[in-house]
């Protein structure tokens, strides 16, 4: 599933925010939004998942335009830097929350969703966990969580707004792992926003480096730590140092 | 620095340290006479009438309040009380989430004076919540003469006293949710959105659970009110014993008329609401400190489990 972002802009007032980015997301591919904060790379995501509308501009995901779609139908999964579990669910409630939403007509059974949240469970790890509520798991067990909650909708695209920001370094390291073997066998298309230049370059296929609502750089790993791009870049990476 | 110290401190001074240790700690005398006071304030002012109401109750005996709450008129003004409450509350448990919700989600014209709007009924006098409906709603008001001659009744009537309650217990709901929703954030209602989930689906499952607590305080808060009002009301009521009286107006009615030990029964029966009120209020505090206090405990003692292979 490929993501096309086309001249999306988008002011608060008078600020803009996001100054005509476009972009083309091939499918399969994992693309990190990198930049400090304030340029706008986490507004561009949120106008992607239909959290933020843009002032004008396209979102296509796979040729279909998702513009004028609300968050609720476009299956884009999104993992927040916070969680955003719902603390009064237990966790196997809140993985099956997306399932449980779906018009009668579409749903799954009560065997199959209990059979997808069992299999997530085990997926990130934590099986028999399910009757615990999220204020009783570590930072690391419930980002795992708001994985699984993200991919048991079986979503289009995903979406992960600085993932790891919230927890420490070790836990960090080791969801970053995960999330980049993850994406190694699912290939499920993925943006995701960073400040942290290490996790963009190890996780990341390209990485779109942003700076006052602007791209200022694409390219792959290599080709940004190469130097070629302009002043701001490699002052960023601090590349001349 | 050690200037400073001896300044505070000078040598063979001990009174200076004293007054230094006392300056956060006052003297005992200081501190009997402030609780003194305050308990004494307290038993004057709020424990002494409230017993003084179930004594006059029980003055003449018990048969007396059985009889009273066998009368026609008093039970009746009892049913008034119910219905206008059961009107009121709901009217506003309804209209304090959806201002809630508007006010702590949304940035429209007129946000800042709806917020300063709704605490507007806790300023005013009730008299005056009453008397602008008589205006607006009076044989002489505004919409009188339609509503005379559609042959509605709303001024004497209950849809009147039940309109005067609803605005003089508006804020009550929409006051007790508003901070906790901004508190609260949005992330969770965004994380249900992104999961396929639609508004009213996002409302029943995440945001209601959500403030259930706050909730529920709001709304026993605004009952308490909308049971005990009389000032509102009285102007809005023909004040008909046995036919527009609520408890607060019949309570008045029955002093008037001397029926002291039934005023007092009355009056004792809308203490009791109170009290349950008051007893709900607490569970709810108690039982809101106990889940957060057993989901903090257990987090502590969750173990990391180590993490190795990605999603097969």
């Amino acid at each position: 599933m490929s993501i096309e972002i086309l001249n999306i802009r988008k002011s608060f007032g008078a600020f803009p925010a996001v100054n005509d980015v476009s972009l083309h997301i091939k499918t399969g591919e994992m693309v990190a939004f990198l930049g400090p904060s304030g340029s706008g790379k986490t507004t561009l995501l949120r106008i992607v998942a239909g959290l933020e509308f843009a002032d004008s501009g396209e979102i296509s995901f796979h040729g279909d335009n998702v513009t004028a779609k609300s968050a609720n139908e476009r299956k884009a999964g999104f993992v927040f830097q916070s969680y955003a579990l719902f603390n009064h669910m237990t966790i196997f409630e809140n993985i099956a929350f997306g399932l449980r939403v779906v018009p009668r007509s579409k749903r799954l059974s009560h065997e199959k969703i209990q059979e997808r949240v069992i299999s997530l469970l085990e997926a990130i790890q934590l099986p028999g966990l399910g009757n615990r509520f999220p204020s009783q798991l570590s930072g690391g067990q419930r980002q795992r969580v708001a994985f699984a909650r993200a991919l048991a909708v079986e979503p289009r695209v995903l979406l992960l707004d600085e993932p790891f920001g919230a927890l420490d370094a070790k836990v960090r390291r080791e969801l970053r792992r995960w999330l980049a073997e993850f994406h190694e066998k699912t290939h499920l298309t993925s943006l995701f926003v960073t400040h942290d230049q290490e996790e963009a370059f190890e996780v990341a296929d390209r990485v779109v480096i942003i700076d006052k609502g602007a791209i200022q750089q694409i390219g792959t790993p290599d080709e940004i730590r190469s130097g070629s791009g302009n002043t701001f870049v490699r002052d960023f990476l601090a590349l001349d140092i | 620095m050690a200037s400073f110290i001896d300044f505070r401190n000078p040598p063979g001074s001990d009174r200076r340290a004293d007054t230094a240790v006392r300056a956060t700690a006052e003297p005992l005398w200081i501190r009997r006479i402030l609780i003194g006071s305050v308990l004494a304030f307290f038993i004057l002012f709020l424990f002494l009438p409230l017993t003084v109401v179930f004594q006059g109750a029980l003055a003449k005996g018990s048969g007396v309040i059985a009889n009273a709450f066998q009368d026609h008129d008093i039970l009746h003004s009892i049913q008034m009380t119910l219905v206008v409450a059961l009107i009121a509350v709901p009217a506003n448990t309804a209209f304090g989430i959806a201002a809630a919700w508007a006010i702590t989600r949304y940035r429209f014209m007129g946000r800042g004076l709806l917020l300063a709007l709704i605490d507007l009924p806790l300023w005013v006098s009730p008299v005056i919540g009453g008397l602008i409906y008589v205006l607006l709603y009076g044989r002489r008001g505004y919409f009188g003469p339609w509503l005379t001659a559609h042959d509605i009744k709303i001024i004497f009537a209950l849809p009147g006293m039940a309109m005067a309650t609803i605005f003089v217990t508006l804020p009550f709901v929409a006051r007790s949710l508003i901070p906790l929703m901004q508190a609260q954030g949005v992330e969770e209602e965004e994380a249900a959105l992104t999961l396929g989930a639609g508004g009213f689906q996002i409302l029943w499952r995440i945001t209601l659970p959500k403030i259930r607590w706050g909730l529920f305080y709001g709304v026993i808060l605004c009952n308490a009110r909308a049971m005990g009002e009389f000032g509102a009301v009285s102007v809005v009521s023909a004040k008909i014993s046995g036919r527009t009286n609520t408890m607060p107006l019949e309570i008045e009615r029955l002093y008037n008329d001397y029926l002291f030990p039934e005023a007092f029964a009355v009056a004792a029966a809308l203490a009791l609401l109170a009290l349950v009120t008051l007893v709900l209020k607490t569970l709810s505090e108690w039982e809101n400190a106990r889940q957060f206090e057993a989901s903090r405990r257990v987090s502590l003692e969750t173990t990391i489990e180590p993490l190795s292979s990605p999603l097969t």
